[in-house]
């Protein structure tokens, strides 16, 4: 990559699809094992309280799972075919990526609900990448001012 | 708008480029842009340096890889890039969940048009029939294939992390204890099976592996 602001953290772009995939899928399970374990224990009877909680996370864990990898996958689908247009790395391929990635998955519920969704969406996208770009700041040592020896002593 | 689409960069004019090329050439002694070696070009002497830099044995490189479970043996599989237990979770995982995905919603596709109503002329009863029903048996067949992957990953890199070295019987002990942590609420005869199903496919991805390889 000749690109000077690509992100070299992460692998290039068309097979990063699947590694993107897979981490959200990975990361879906284990938020959602949690998620419902607690959950299904709070919500079963005294006794079937440890039954109830491994039902739950049976029933639902791989569903938050795959919910989380067809947006981490679509996301990332999106990101680098907005890179591969923009040419540039940006926050806006991401705000742009997350329009989209928001659209698609509401296509079924009509017009309406695509349109919000989308907008909702990038706008999620953006707070984030804001956030992320003042945490950046806020991490980056502050310029030192530098003390000049050529300099005029100041008049009092 | 050129902040969103990205804009043109205007080439570098050739001229200068070669004009700046020539004053290096007299001001170095040598054309830097015919160097392919810093060794040719500086001609290092060693005994010319101090001796405390040990420089008599020759240039030392860095060794930027380091000591890993990477260098171990067997840890790559040769299809896809792995820097360790988190590539090899998220590739292995990414792969196994797409191609079931496409695998379900193919069969839920075929599903679905075998099962439009009969005598709809709507366009939008159709589809939203075939749509039901990839969407039905695709996530279904994804989701559990994915934990499978997901389960299987981190036994093998479990095992693999223990003895040190990645070979085909952590593959196959993980394929083993994956199929029975899959089935583990069903009873011993389901367990076995799935656990004979999973052997089998570790052992198949072991083949596949040697035979790429």
């Amino acid at each position: 990559m000749s690109n000077v602001e690509a992100d070299h953290t992460r692998d290039p772009c068309p097979l990063v699809i699947i590694s993107d995939f897979g981490g959200a899928f990975a990361m879906g399970v284990v938020g959602g094992c949690v998620w419902h374990g607690i959950k299904g224990f709070r919500n079963s009877p005294l006794g079937e309280r440890r039954l109830g909680a491994l039902s739950a996370i049976k029933a639902r864990a791989p569903v938050v799972g795959g919910n989380f990898g067809v947006w981490g996958g679509l996301f990332s689908t999106y990101d680098c075919a907005v890179k591969a247009v923009r040419k540039r790395e940006d926050p806006w391929n991401a705000i742009i990526a997350g329009f989209f990635t928001g659209g698609s998955l509401a296509i079924r519920g009509g017009w309406k609900h695509t349109r919000n969704s989308a907008i909702s969406c990038g706008i999620l996208l953006g707070l984030i990448e804001g956030a992320g770009i003042l945490m950046q700041k806020w991490m980056a040592p502050p310029v030192q001012p530098m003390y000049d020896p050529n300099a005029q002593p100041l008049g009092a | 708008m050129s902040f969103l689409w990205g804009s043109s960069k205007p080439e570098e004019p050739k001229t200068v480029a070669a004009a700046n090329n020539n004053d290096l050439q007299q001001r170095l002694g040598f054309d830097p842009s015919q160097v392919s070696s810093l060794n040719q070009a500086i001609n290092l002497d060693a005994a010319k340096l101090h001796p405390l830099a040990e420089l008599e044995k020759g240039v030392e490189y860095l060794d930027i890889e380091g000591e890993s479970i990477l260098s171990s043996e067997g840890s790559q599989n040769g299809f896809l890039p792995s820097r360790g237990f988190n590539d090899d979770l998220c590739y292995g995982t990414g792969t196994v969940y797409l191609s079931a995905l496409s695998l379900g919603g193919a069969y839920g596709f075929v599903e679905g048009i075998r099962n439009i109503p009969r005598g709809t002329t709507s366009g939008k009863l159709r589809l939203n029939t075939i749509l039901n029903h990839i969407t039905k048996r695709g996530p279904f067949l994804g989701n559990s294939a994915g934990v499978l992957a997901i389960t299987y990953n981190i036994i093998n890199s479990s095992f693999g992390a223990l003895k040190g070295k990645h070979d085909d019987w952590n593959s196959l002990a993980a394929g083993f204890l994956t199929g029975a942590i899959f089935k583990s609420s069903k009873g011993l005869k389901p367990m076995g099976l799935s656990a004979a199903l999973m052997t089998g496919v570790a052992a198949a991805w072991c083949g596949v592996k040697r035979l790429a390889n």
